[in-house]
């Protein structure tokens, strides 16, 4: 028994443009966003102050010491409050998951990339073989090299491939 | 993709193992309050381990090595008495704590001795909540049960136990998995019925948010917008190893082979009047059609286990090919790796709950609300499992009309 809200919160992080940045004026919000925001111990005034975040993304950004303006920066450039976390551990300014974004990534998989100490041309040549970044991401983490994953993934398919595909 | 070593990691639950060591830092549930009006013991395996689970005349629950320390026999057939559980072999006697309370022959022939006292039996704490049974594996002191906030809604309440044959995860990667509902439920359903049409509304984007009690995913389809509460809210993937939707399905490895799938259901009723269940019924709910041999593929969580038990008995993930649908899978692989090296560190892992304070109707997010109004048109046919008792489904029409008939309360 879904039901539509009046407005697309946490538009930020879907459409990468400015739904509402914080300054301007904040829609109220509904009777479910209130409910919702009451369960991660929120107030309708937290919901406005971090517009247009989400309850569940300005829980998250306050437990780990994240501000309203550095959630909205990330926002911004599409990174959601996970991924936001993730990159200021990792020292990241948001600008960087930019050539990221550019190259068709989603921006959050530059802080995936990080963690994993991936390259963008790294990535991209993952990416060309057919992995994901997150599977890629773990993989490298693992020790793997892309030729091992290639030729691993494919071991149950065609016993008698040729070398080098 | 995982190499087998990793894949190694998050299947095998038996004690010693890095995931047995998680799951143990969690109450599970293994068994329905109501099981026990008409049994006082029950053999159980849990994460590999042969247990017997009783209640005894006191009320008290315990949960203890299948087999007595004295030679091996079958607690499964032992008896209850006033507290504790004797075996049926030679009448030796103990309690939920594992401490022997009695050896009969041995105390006729050395009534100064203790050798009684020289002698326990591995046993685990168990409580009951929600109409379940829970047990708790893990070192001492035990967290605190959950209260989930569903636990506390008015509704018709009832609980469903299948045992699957085939590894616990590849269960709980289903909880973060979004996009299998368009495909498994709406597109085959539909083929499975024969119903001609356009496909299931497809999804065009998916988003993960986590929280202290596990992952929110959350899709957008062809049918809805960043507006809905598909997307707004979502839905959850409760850590562990449970998917939370308004009702819980949790996946507790039996082995590293088998799982105990336990639903926990409840349907709204009309009305504001209070409503008190007196009982929460506990059903098991076949996976296979007697006639065909085949697995049910009738209603939604039998189709799940169609999908899981095809991925084979431990799902080899050497062998998979990870894409877009799959990010949310990715991220709970993730988290478990690194809460099993949380545990291994000696700290508590994610979602474990200490404070009292804290563990009062816990808040999990959910679509509609948690008071959501029944539907105006009677009680529903049960969608998620085959095979529901007639007497259940009674159950369930009788409370929605005593309801429906009730004065409003305000």
């Amino acid at each position: 028994m879904a039901a539509v809200r009046r407005r697309a919160r946490g538009a930020l992080t879907v459409t990468g443009t400015v739904a509402g940045n914080g300054t301007g004026p904040a829609a109220d919000p509904d009777s479910c966003e209130l409910a919702e925001a009451r369960g991660y111990g929120l107030t309708a005034g937290d919901l406005r102050r971090w517009e247009p975040l989400t309850a569940i993304q300005i829980h998250w950004a306050r437990k780990h010491g994240l501000s309203a303006g550095e959630a909205r920066r990330w926002a911004r450039e599409g990174v959601g409050a996970r991924d936001a976390v993730r990159a200021a551990r990792l020292r990241m300014a948001p600008e960087q998951v930019r050539p990221w974004a550019a190259a068709g990534f989603p921006p959050g998989d530059a802080v995936e990339a990080a963690e994993a100490g991936m390259t963008l041309a790294d990535a991209i040549a993952w990416r060309g073989a057919g992995f994901i970044l997150p599977d890629a991401a773990l993989l490298v983490r693992d020790g793997w090299t892309l030729a091992e994953a290639a030729a691993a993934r494919f071991a149950g398919v065609d016993r008698y491939a040729s070398a080098g595909r | 993709m995982l190499s087998s070593q990793r894949n190694k990691l998050l299947c095998e639950t038996g004690p010693g193992t890095p995931m047995g060591e998680l799951l143990r830092r969690y109450w599970q549930p293994i068994a329905g309050v109501s099981e026990f009006e008409r049994q006082d013991t029950k053999a159980v395996r849990v994460m590999g381990e042969d247990l017997v689970l009783y209640r005894d005349r006191e009320g008290n629950y315990g949960l203890v090595d299948r087999h007595c320390p004295h030679r091996r026999a079958d607690l499964a057939y032992g008896f209850t008495e006033g507290r504790g559980l004797r075996c049926n072999y030679h009448g030796w006697l103990f309690d939920h704590d594992g401490a022997c309370l009695h050896q009969p022959f041995e105390e006729t022939r050395h009534p100064e001795g203790a050798f009684r006292d020289k002698v326990r039996i591995k046993a685990y704490p168990v409580a009951a909540k929600a109409g379940l049974l829970w047990a708790y594996m893990g070192p001492r002191p035990a967290p605190l049960l959950p209260d989930w906030d569903r636990f506390h809604s008015r509704g018709y309440k009832q609980i469903a136990i299948s045992e699957i044959p085939c590894n616990w995860f590849q269960c709980q990667e289903n909880s973060i998995d979004p996009v299998h509902f368009e495909w498994l439920h709406d597109n085959w359903s539909m083929t499975l019925r024969g119903t001609g049409g356009p496909r299931a509304p497809a999804h065009t984007r998916l988003g993960f948010d986590e929280f202290d009690y596990g992952f929110v995913y959350r899709r957008v389809r062809t049918d809805t917008t960043e507006a809905h509460e598909l997307w707004t809210t979502g839905r959850v993937c409760l850590w562990p190893n449970c998917l939370y939707v308004g009702h819980f399905e949790w996946r507790v490895p039996i082995d590293d082979t088998s799982t105990l799938s336990v639903g926990w259901f409840i349907d709204e009723l009309p009305g504001d009047a209070p409503f008190e269940q007196e009982r929460i019924p506990c059903w098991q709910a076949p996976i296979r059609d007697e006639k065909t041999g085949r697995w049910i593929d009738t209603h939604v969580m039998n189709q799940d286990f169609v999908a899981w038990v095809g991925q084979g008995p431990i799902a080899d993930r050497t062998l998979e090919h990870l894409g877009e649908s799959d990010r949310g899978v990715i991220i709970l692989r993730k988290r478990m790796f690194d809460e099993m090296a949380a545990v291994a560190a000696g700290r508590d892992p994610l979602g474990t709950i200490r404070d009292p304070a804290v563990n009062d109707h816990v808040y999990l997010p959910i679509i509609g609300g948690l008071n959501r109004p029944a539907r105006g048109d009677g009680p529903q046919p049960f969608a998620f499992l085959a095979g529901q008792p007639g007497e259940v489904r009674g159950e369930h029409e009788q409370a929605w009309q005593q309801c429906a008939a009730a004065p409003a309360a305000r």
